[in-house]
């Protein structure tokens, strides 16, 4: 077999696997044999992964554990292109936010590992939000459309779940302004919001941190609350990156809540990033209301949390950095290393935000000493 | 030992600390400078600091036993980097140094007691008179002790009533260098005050403005920036914000024989405060053209580095730290395996130190605890324009040359504008007349009265 056919080969099995999960078949759990597999084919075919077995030695042979699998940091992203696709099959191209100027992560597909990136994807989202194919909202989106944000993971996978979830009056209610910043129009999305209120139609109201502080800013006066039905949720995801003011997370979660009055596990959060081809979610169908929230990855990806000092994985309970081993990854690299701190919590994690002093800190930002 | 609840930064209850209480605690300095220190004279100051000083070099003497004891956990520093680092310190406290210092700054070292004349005879004739001022407020930051312990000894010499506020978790070594002078001269303490609160604590540190006579703050540009307009125009205010440091290594002081000492002394200067300081380097700037090349340079550093841990190793580690350095070394790894331009080398099963060796004169900031950067150039004017977007904020170049060459550098380098060059394995230790960010350290105290005598009439 070629490359190609194996990791052709590699995604329908993940592919199969996947339609299980989503079908609540219990079937054996995969993950060891797949991830050695994938790792097997990208070790030989992604050159960066490649030079970095040779240059610590590593033989497929010698290594025990799938958590021994070498990471590539997410920082690796910005300055090669980690992918087994040479130039001309890379059809399709995500780039992490672009908050400082050129230094952006780049993630490429082809249409095989798109297919894969959307699968993943939206099965997971359904499982957390626990909607079935076919199923119908009106899903509105604090981002800027596809066409505005072609190399946006995020917008991506948002566009999936309204073109296979979302009614007639589904919208994109951001835009992209001239410095390139993502902007949402609060009047319009105010107006949707209260048409869906009126009108008694369940919405899923999708957005990154920064944009839902712009909605919260933006609600015009003096009007009467706005209250979605029943089977309505908001899903915010990743954080303010200099873009509004920021607040504590649960801050923000309750005046969500209380802006649009939904009970509090209505208000979920999503963990992704364009290096990844699966998300973690903070809430799913059967957890307790109350109970702490913590992030799970489908089961074709794993959460690792690692202590930075030795790279082992920690104990229950004790934080460390997170590392995520992705299966549909396909052709990229599955082992991935973030610069995100979590806490273990049994299979899942708990987020404590970036190690921002690694690169955030420019040197005017270094902790006061002289 | 127990230390005795005399400072507001012994107190268990940091709520007690109000506005009202700082403003009382500024007052009775105030008062108590008047009693006690105005009619001292510097020959009895200085020799109360050497006193001071040489007694903590002594393991015996109870505020280093007790600065050891706790540090660790307190400051995070090893003990044994407490412990070199201080000895460091209070070494050059001594009476000589601290007469050369006031030689330096006012020209004369009684000239703050009567006006004098300056050591070198000035025409037409003037006498000078200088006088400290009555409270100086300190504002610090970081939990590197020597700025604090310098400024306190500063103040000291220019008796002058001190208030000493503390980043918070940062004041053990500030208070046992006050319960020492304490314990000592009651008097000195009583002019003393060590406090520590939030940054954020605005009413606290407005309080304390409203008194002082003159304001000192270290810390990051923006802490400076955002203290200095809290401080009225006609308070005297001196800030000093963030400088970073390197190494630079001639290609003479390559040779095999000289090679060994010269990664030595810039090994001493990774370890030393575990790299936390603007005098630490943050990377090493080496000549090509020996056999022996920097990529050589920096896996001796390395091996140094690791056996410098066995012998004083570096403290814990926040989460954060330790994920800064694991991430930095996740990347370098790739590049290293990319291309023979970066090298990487590094602790087992820990991050107690790191070395990247870089063929790339650019300068990027270490995350410091003990990770430095090796880079490779072809000679000074390469390793400037690496520095360029520092100019201005270079602190201290440690050298590694000698003879001409040394003479030749330090002339480069000083035209630049940095304001400091020592040879390597010096960087942490400057001598007491050293001029921080390249001003006077007494003279930027003091107010003159200068008196120009009349004929003989």
């Amino acid at each position: 077999m070629t490359n190609a056919a194996e990791f052709r080969s590699f995604a329908a099995d993940l592919l199969a696997w996947i339609d299980e999960v989503e079908a609540g078949n219990n079937v054996a759990d995969q993950f060891p044999t797949l991830a050695w597999r994938l790792f097997g084919l990208q070790s030989e075919c992604v050159s960066t992964l490649r030079d970095l077995c040779r240059g610590r030695g590593i033989a497929l042979d010698v290594l025990r554990d799938w958590r021994d699998i070498p990471v590539v940091p997410t920082r690796a992203f910005k300055e090669f292109p980690i992918t087994s696709l040479s130039p001309d099959h890379r059809t399709a191209e995500f780039r992490s936010s672009q908050t400082t100027g050129r230094d952006f992560s780049r993630c490429f597909h082809d249409p095989e590992s798109l297919a894969v990136y959307e699968r993943s994807a939206l099965t997971w989202f359904r499982v957390a939000q626990g909607l079935r194919p076919g199923d119908r909202r009106r899903v509105l989106v604090l981002t800027p459309p596809k066409a505005e944000a072609p190399h946006s993971s995020l917008v991506h996978m948002f566009e999936l779940i309204r073109h296979e979830h979302g009614d007639e009056g589904s919208a994109f209610l951001a835009a992209v302004d001239p410095t390139s910043a993502w902007v949402v129009e609060p009047k319009t999305a105010w107006a949707a919001l209260r048409e869906a209120s009126d009108g008694g139609t369940p919405v899923l109201l999708l957005g990154t941190a920064f944009s839902f502080v712009h909605l919260l800013d933006g609600r015009p006066a003096g009007q009467p609350p706005v209250r979605l039905p029943a089977g309505s949720f908001v899903l915010e995801t990743g954080g303010y990156k200099g873009r509004s003011r920021e607040l504590p997370k649960s801050d923000l979660h309750a005046a969500l809540g209380k802006a649009l009055g939904l009970a509090p596990q209505c208000v979920r959060t999503e963990y992704g990033m364009c290096e990844l081809s699966s998300q973690a979610y903070d809430t799913f169908p059967g957890d307790p209301p109350a109970g702490q929230r913590r992030f799970r990855f489908p089961p074709w990806a794993r959460a690792v949390v690692v202590s930075p000092e030795t790279g082992r994985e920690v104990a229950d309970g004790e934080s460390g950095l997170l590392r995520v081993y992705d299966l549909a990854n396909v052709r990229s690299v599955l082992a991935i290393e973030t610069e995100d701190l979590a806490v273990r919590r049994g299979l899942g994690f708990e987020l404590l935000g970036r190690a921002a002093r690694a690169e955030a800190r420019g040197c005017s930002l270094m902790p006061a000493a002289t | 030992m127990q230390l005795p609840r005399y400072f507001l930064a012994d107190l268990p209850d940091r709520a007690a600390v109000t506005p009202a209480v700082v403003t009382e605690a500024c007052l009775s300095l105030k008062s108590n400078r008047r009693q006690f220190l105005r009619e001292r004279n510097t020959d009895s100051m200085v020799a109360a600091i050497a006193a001071i000083a040489e007694d903590w070099l002594d393991p015996n003497n109870p505020f280093r036993q007790v600065a050891l004891a706790e540090g660790p956990s307190a400051l995070g520093f090893s003990r044994e980097t407490l412990s070199a680092g201080l000895d460091a310190f209070f070494r050059t406290l001594t009476v000589e140094n601290l007469r050369a210092l006031l030689t330096q700054d006012l020209g004369h070292n009684q000239r703050l007691e009567r006006l004098s004349p300056a050591e070198v005879e000035t025409y037409p004739r003037q006498l000078a008179f200088a006088q400290g001022p009555p409270l100086v407020a300190h504002i610090t930051a970081g939990r590197l002790p020597n700025p604090v312990l310098t400024s306190m000894v500063h103040g000291l010499l220019l008796r002058s009533a001190q208030f000493v506020k503390c980043a918070t978790g940062t004041a053990l070594l500030p208070r046992l260098f006050a319960h020492s002078l304490r314990e000592v001269e009651a008097k000195l303490g009583a002019c003393l005050e060590i406090a520590e609160w939030p940054g954020a604590c605005h009413e606290l540190t407005d309080a304390l403005i409203a008194q002082a006579d003159c304001v000192t703050a270290m810390g990051s540009d923006e802490t400076i920036a955002a203290i200095r307009r809290r401080v009225p125009w006609n308070t005297r205010f001196l800030g000093y914000g963030h400088r970073v440091s390197v190494g630079y290594v001639a290609v003479e002081a390559m040779s095999a024989f000289t090679l060994p000492k010269v990664v030595a002394a810039c090994a001493q200067d990774v370890i030393a405060w575990d790299q936390s300081g603007c005098l630490s380097p943050h990377a090493i700037y080496v000549e090509t053209g020996n056999r022996q090349t920097p990529h050589r340079f920096a896996e001796l550093l390395a091996a140094e580095l690791d056996r410098l841990e066995g012998i004083c190793p570096r403290g814990r580690l926040s989460l954060d730290e330790a994920a800064s350095i694991a991430a930095r070394r996740g990347f370098y790894e790739i590049r290293a395996a990319h291309s023979g331009d970066t090298a990487l080398w590094r602790s087992e099963g820990s991050t107690a130190w790191t070395v990247v060796y870089e063929n790339d004169p650019r300068f990027h900031p270490s995350c410091l605890n003990r990770f430095v950067y090796v880079k490779a150039v072809a000679g000074v004017e390469q390793a400037l324009e690496g520095l360029d977007s520092l100019r201005g904020q270079v602190s201290t170049v440690g050298l590694g040359a000698s003879g001409l060459t040394e003479q030749r550098l330090a002339q480069r380098f000083a035209a630049w504008g940095v304001t400091r060059i020592c040879p390597l394995g010096r960087m942490q230790e400057p001598p007491l007349t050293w001029r921080h960010d390249g001003r006077p350290s007494l003279a930027d105290l003091v107010t003159w009265t200068d008196w120009e005598p009349g004929g003989r009439g």
